[in-house]
């Protein structure tokens, strides 16, 4: 097709034209470019090398931030940190936590200190979407993720967890020393601090370490 | 009639007896496959594939089963009840039934009676028979897509419907050469006649009809790279969309099935069946040559199963056009041009090794397609404003 | 009017405007705790600080030496106000950090929070940090201010609004300010707790957390409440309010600034007489007792299982249609209608029209109005005695309902007289259609009698009576809350009313009944339904605007009589 004139108009942009490569025989005949490619499979095969982990014997090494399942949080005193604000309730993306509020018991010398308290505070585990922003939003560092990821249940109803099932998780993370209380007023915990980078680093999510 | 049946008896048993272990081994063998292609699979990808149930995963397979078997029995709302139930039955039939004129062990041309590895020994259109009966398969598929009533599935269908016609053709012409020289339709016959050195295998005088029926083959089994009529990517799954449980075992069962009688047909038909050289015929032969026989011939069909399986994971998938140019354009004349050798041979009564000179077709083929498409590129580029694109061009 | 520039933007302000509301008028907030509309000036808060000046008759312009309270500084022709100079804000930053001194950050935990005017002012005009590093007083809270009043002292910016609110409008002075400087509280003398009738407004009133409803403590975040705009059902005032719901439950009730109806409070008899909308005893189901066998066929079933989800509805409204037209057949002047004075005027003038569509003889009549005591005028004297006539700041009226006259209008419209009926005595109705929808036992024993065990009795209301317990036909209908129309208040004053929740269960909205009675097709719609009241009854030509807006409009009858609930 000459009949087609060349471009006259003043050259201003220029622009690489994709070109497909030319075949040899060998291309053509395919047969060479299945048996590399069968070589390949037979190769990775025999190798011996899988990358896959073992999990109930190996477990991951979860970072220390980690959203796994929430905890509410106890203060000095052992009562629940909440104050009920309802700005986890507030900030949830997922509508997964029912807080009721109550008058603290003033009564009680135990709660003299105390306006407000959480009369129930029901997570759905199920619901939740595990983005950490109830965590982000509390003022008084009372609900926190955990690195607990495992978990399981047989019914969705178990899988609601009230406030003493909170609290349970907050007794057993923090007394096994699995998670450290993570934030406090002041300085960083340790979710927050800087993944360590160069040398060290583990290398970046997503990336397998063999071919 | 009864006394015909016990008249009849002493030949009447051994086929009974070979069905019996086909009917027992294949539904296991195809249970065992899947637990072979995932294990091969995983090991190909770097995994580990199923460990679990049992030593290494072995018993995934039967844990497999067992789970598939106690599942709910779904019929969607929209299909046709009864052809819905017919599809994937009439699919497992027509592969089994595919069996019986395959010998899956040594068996004697002679053969007078005792058991054998045959169903049916001594059938003089043995080979004819199975291509007939393994094309009937196709309907298992159409009627499982039609069935379903759904677009998904019907497009596999009428994919699978296509592929097999067209495919047919050159797996039956692939093997007319290997036909022809031996003389014979009858499958121990074509076995015996490689039973001399290694030479004498089909294979190095029929190179290019093997490469045409092992390509043929694996686009009749709808197996990677010619899967298009269950293509996930495309079509959900295909005919077999709408099925589950025991039903979309059938229909797992039957492709499993057409993979070994794949397999046995090219390790029969190409690959010297029971003979390795040293091997004496098993005419006559003691029960330790028979079960080195048997041996011999499982060790190739696993060859050719393992081939299968690694190219599932070595092949992308074809396009249909590239698929149906495949056949037409290249696998069709590649087998015409071979039986013409074949007839130039046997006419003008020349040693069939010559036929080992059928090698270069495919390097001629070949030839001829990469120039065709180097020309067209060239044309394509003139064609795109006149100027050849050598390094940057410019435009408006 | 006189001519005032604000900011630069010039504006026509009412001579007895001061600062704040001429600059209202521009457009620009001049923010403000202690000064009140409905209170007298003190201008102690010191927040609304401006810059102002005059123009000079040769056009110069002479701006005050010093920032003065705009709360307390009148205007003239030519004033400037100034709100936007660096002067200004640095006095609001000022004062805010202030008043933020005590003030403790507990705002998760206070209920004002997020209607709160320290938080908004804060935000808008204040500091982000604050300069002290002693330790903030703290004070005791105080629960004893009264039996809905809650005091959190500590959050306390003694605007002393609520002192002020209970010496000029309940007269009743129950609050004051005690001991000075940085000490100064609001508290009561022991034993004289805030219980006045009025005593709720004084939470509205209080711009920051310090003052908390005792009943709402707690129960929500305002953030989550929706607002609708209503009218108060409680008695005739009619006091525009809004009603706060979230998932369907009402929580509280505010008033809503209306001139025309009721000033800026609301009554606590109001305010908190909202419960019984929840109460577990109300009408959820329509029943229909069969006539043969006198046993209830429909809704009973599904009102004690919740598996039925057929809807009742159909059954029951196809029912009602054609028993009516059958007893107005049999006997057209023995069919009574009893519309309920609580019903808006839209419901009653669907009822009526469609009773009289099927035959002009059938009878009209009024419900039982329901009266306690006589009209209860603020502010009281020293010794409770009411005011003088011409200084009543609020009224709570004897009569317990909110829409007599617009009923009464629609009634002489159709029926040409009003009848009462627990007048009729033991009569010879052989059918009744009766309307309640009030929030207690209602049923007179004039009307009880006057009813007797009538051939079908159909009853329409919210709870059981004696009545729905022997109808025929009961239809499960909507409280206030539920409702939506126009109501009349004692003063003419036609007022529009939205629906703020879903009634419980399968009980509906009586719009919704009576639109589907009536056979007219589409959803009820009050603003449709006024045009055409308008348009068809002369004493309604007011309302046919459709939209009365958040004041609503007075009917022309009652244009001359004086306004609103001081009066």
């Amino acid at each position: 097709m000459s009949e087609s004139k060349p471009a006259t108009s003043p050259k201003k942009k220029t622009v690489k034209w994709g070109q497909a490569p030319k075949l040899s025989v060998l291309d053509a005949l395919y047969l060479p470019a299945i048996a590399s490619g069968l070589a390949t499979a037979v190769r990775h095969a025999v190798s011996g090398k899988p990358t896959t982990r073992q999990y109930p014997e190996v477990e991951p090494e979860i970072p220390p931030n980690y959203r796994g399942v929430h905890r509410l949080n106890r203060d000095e005193a052992g009562r629940v940190k909440c104050v009920a604000c309802y700005m986890c309730q507030t900030a949830c993306p997922a509508n997964c936590i029912e807080i009721i509020a109550a008058p603290a018991p003033k009564d009680d010398p135990h709660w003299k200190d105390r306006d407000k308290f959480p009369a129930t505070f029901t997570i759905d585990e199920l619901r939740c979407i595990y983005c950490g922003m109830c965590e982000e939003a509390c003022p008084v560092d009372a609900i926190e993720l955990t690195s607990v990821y495992d978990l399981t249940g047989m019914t969705r109803q178990e899988m609601i967890f009230d406030k003493e099932k909170l609290l349970s998780v907050f007794d057993e993370t923090v007394k096994s020393g699995r998670d450290p209380v993570r934030t406090n007023r002041g300085k960083l915990g340790p979710a927050s601090e800087v993944a360590p980078t160069g040398k060290d680093a583990p290398p970046p999510p997503g990336r397998g370490k063999s071919g | 009639m009864i006394s015909r049946f016990i008249e009849y008896w002493p030949v009447l048993w051994p086929a009974l007896a070979a069905i019996a272990v086909i009917l027992a081994v294949v539904p296991f063998l195809g249970l065992y496959m899947t637990f072979i292609e995932r294990k091969v699979a995983a090991y190909v990808q770097d995994r580990v594939g199923p460990n679990r149930v049992g030593p290494f995963g072995l018993f995934q397979a039967v844990a497999d089963g067992i789970k598939i078997f106690l599942k709910e029995q779904l019929i969607p709302d929209h299909v046709y009840t009864a052809l819905y139930f017919i599809a994937p039955s009439f699919s497992l039939i027509t592969a089994m039934f595919a069996l019986v004129v395959m010998p899956f062990g040594p068996v004697a041309t002679d053969y007078k009676s005792g058991f054998r590895f045959m169903v049916a020994p001594g059938i003089d259109i043995g080979i004819l028979m199975m291509l007939a009966i393994s094309s009937l398969s196709a309907y298992g598929i159409i009627v499982g897509g039609w069935a379903s009533n759904n677009k998904y599935s019907i497009y596999g269908a009428i994919r699978s419907c296509a592929q097999f016609i067209s495919y047919e053709i050159p797996l039956g012409m692939s093997i007319l050469g290997v036909i022809a020289i031996t003389g014979s339709l009858n499958i121990e016959q074509i076995v015996k006649a490689q039973s001399g050195s290694l030479l004498d295998w089909n294979v190095f005088w029929q190179p290019v009809a093997m490469l045409v029926f092992f390509t043929s083959a694996l686009a009749e089994t709808n197996r990677l790279p010619f899967d298009l009529p269950e293509c996930e990517q495309e079509l959900v799954g295909g005919f077999h969309t709408e099925y589950s449980g025991i039903k979309f075992v059938l229909f797992f069962l039957a492709e499993y099935t057409h993979i070994v009688t794949v397999s046995f047909l090219t390790a029969l038909l190409f690959l010297g069946g029971w003979h390795f050289p040293g091997l004496p015929d098993p005419s006559g032969a003691s029960t330790l040559v028979l079960a080195l026989g048997l041996l011999v011939l499982l060790a190739k069909v696993s060859l050719v199963v393992m081939v299968i399986i690694l190219l599932r994971w070595a092949l992308p998938r074809f396009r249909f056009d590239q698929l149906m140019g495949l056949a037409w354009k290249g696998l069709i004349p590649l087998a015409l041009v071979n039986l013409v050798g074949v007839a130039i041979v046997l006419t003008l009564g020349l040693p069939k090794h010559l036929l080992i000179a059928t090698a270069v077709l495919p390097i001629l083929a070949a030839y001829y397609s990469a120039a065709k498409f180097n020309a067209s590129l060239e044309s394509d580029n003139t064609l795109r404003n006149g100027i050849q694109p050598q390094g940057a061009v410019s435009y408006e | 009017m006189v001519k005032v520039k604000v900011n630069d933007i010039e504006v026509d302000a009412d001579p007895k405007d001061n600062c704040i509301l001429a600059a209202r008028k521009a457009g620009v907030e001049i923010p403000h705790y202690c000064w009140h509309e409905s209170l007298s000036v003190v201008a102690s808060c010191r927040m609304c600080l401006v810059e102002v000046g005059e123009t000079k008759p040769d056009g110069t312009v002479a701006m005050g030496p010093k920032l003065v309270p705009g709360c307390q500084t009148p205007i003239k022709e030519g004033t400037i106000i100034r709100t936007d100079s660096a002067k200004v804000k640095t006095s609001q930053q000022m004062t805010l950090e202030l008043l933020l001194l005590n003030h403790p950050l507990d705002c998760s935990i206070c209920d004002q929070a997020g209607e709160c005017y320290l938080q908004d002012y804060t935000y808008k005009y204040g500091n982000a940090h604050s300069r002290l590093d002693e330790p903030k007083l703290q004070r005791e809270d105080k629960y004893h201010i009264g039996e809905q009043i809650a005091l959190f002292t500590d959050r306390c910016v003694m605007c002393t609004r609520c002192v002020r609110f209970t010496r000029e409008v309940s007269g009743t002075a129950e609050l004051q300010v005690v001991a000075r400087g940085s000490h100064e509280e609001i508290d009561v003398f022991p034993d004289t707790p805030c219980n006045n009738k009025l005593a709720g407004n004084v939470v509205d009133l209080c711009p920051v957390g310090a003052l908390c409803s005792k009943d709402f403590l707690y129960k929500k975040r305002v953030w989550w409440l929706k607002h609708a705009e209503s009218v108060c059902t409680g008695c005739s005032t009619g006091c525009s309010i809004h009603v706060d719901q979230n998932e369907n439950k009402v929580y509280r009730l505010r008033p809503r600034e209306n001139p025309q109806a009721q000033g800026h409070f609301m009554c606590d008899e109001g305010r908190f007489g909202f419960k019984y909308i929840h109460d577990d005893r109300r009408l959820k189901f329509p029943k229909l007792k069969n006539a043969a066998s006198g046993v209830a066929a429909t809704g009973t079933a599904s009102q004690t299982s919740d598996l039925s989800f057929a809807d009742p509805w159909p059954t029951v409204l196809g029912e009602v249609k054609k028993r009516i037209r059958q007893a107005i057949q049999n006997d057209p002047s023995g069919f009574v209608a009893v519309l309920s004075p609580l019903m808006t005027v839209e419901e009653a003038y669907l009822l009526a029209s469609y009773i009289k569509g099927i035959d002009p003889r059938t009878k009209l009549t009024l419900g039982p109005v329901p009266m306690v005591g006589s009209d209860d005028l603020y502010p009281k004297g020293p010794k409770g005695e009411p005011p003088a006539p011409g200084k009543v700041k609020f009224t709570i009226r004897a009569e317990k309902c909110p829409n007599r006259l617009g009923v009464e209008a629609v009634l002489r419209h159709f029926e040409r007289a009003v009848i009462h009926a627990d007048s009729l005595g033991k009569s010879s109705a052989s059918a009744w259609y009766v309307v309640g929808g009030y929030s207690a036992g209602w049923v007179t024993e004039s009307l009880d009698q006057a009813i007797g065990t009538p051939s079908l009795l159909i009853v329409q209301d919210i709870f059981p009576s004696p009545l729905s317990d022997r109808a025929d036909i009961v239809l499960a209908a909507g409280s206030f809350a539920e409702r939506e129309g126009t109501y009349v208040n004692h003063a003419g004053l036609a007022q529009a009313a939205h629906a703020s929740i879903r009634p419980p269960e399968e009980a509906r909205a009586d719009g919704r009944i009576l639109m589907e009675l009536a056979g007219r097709s589409g959803l009820f719609n009050a603003m449709a339904l006024r045009k055409e009241i308008g348009t068809n009854i002369a004493e309604f030509s007011a309302i046919a605007i459709g939209d009365l807006g958040e004041h609503g409009v007075r009917l022309a009858k009652y244009a001359n009589q004086t306004v609103g609930a001081r009066s």
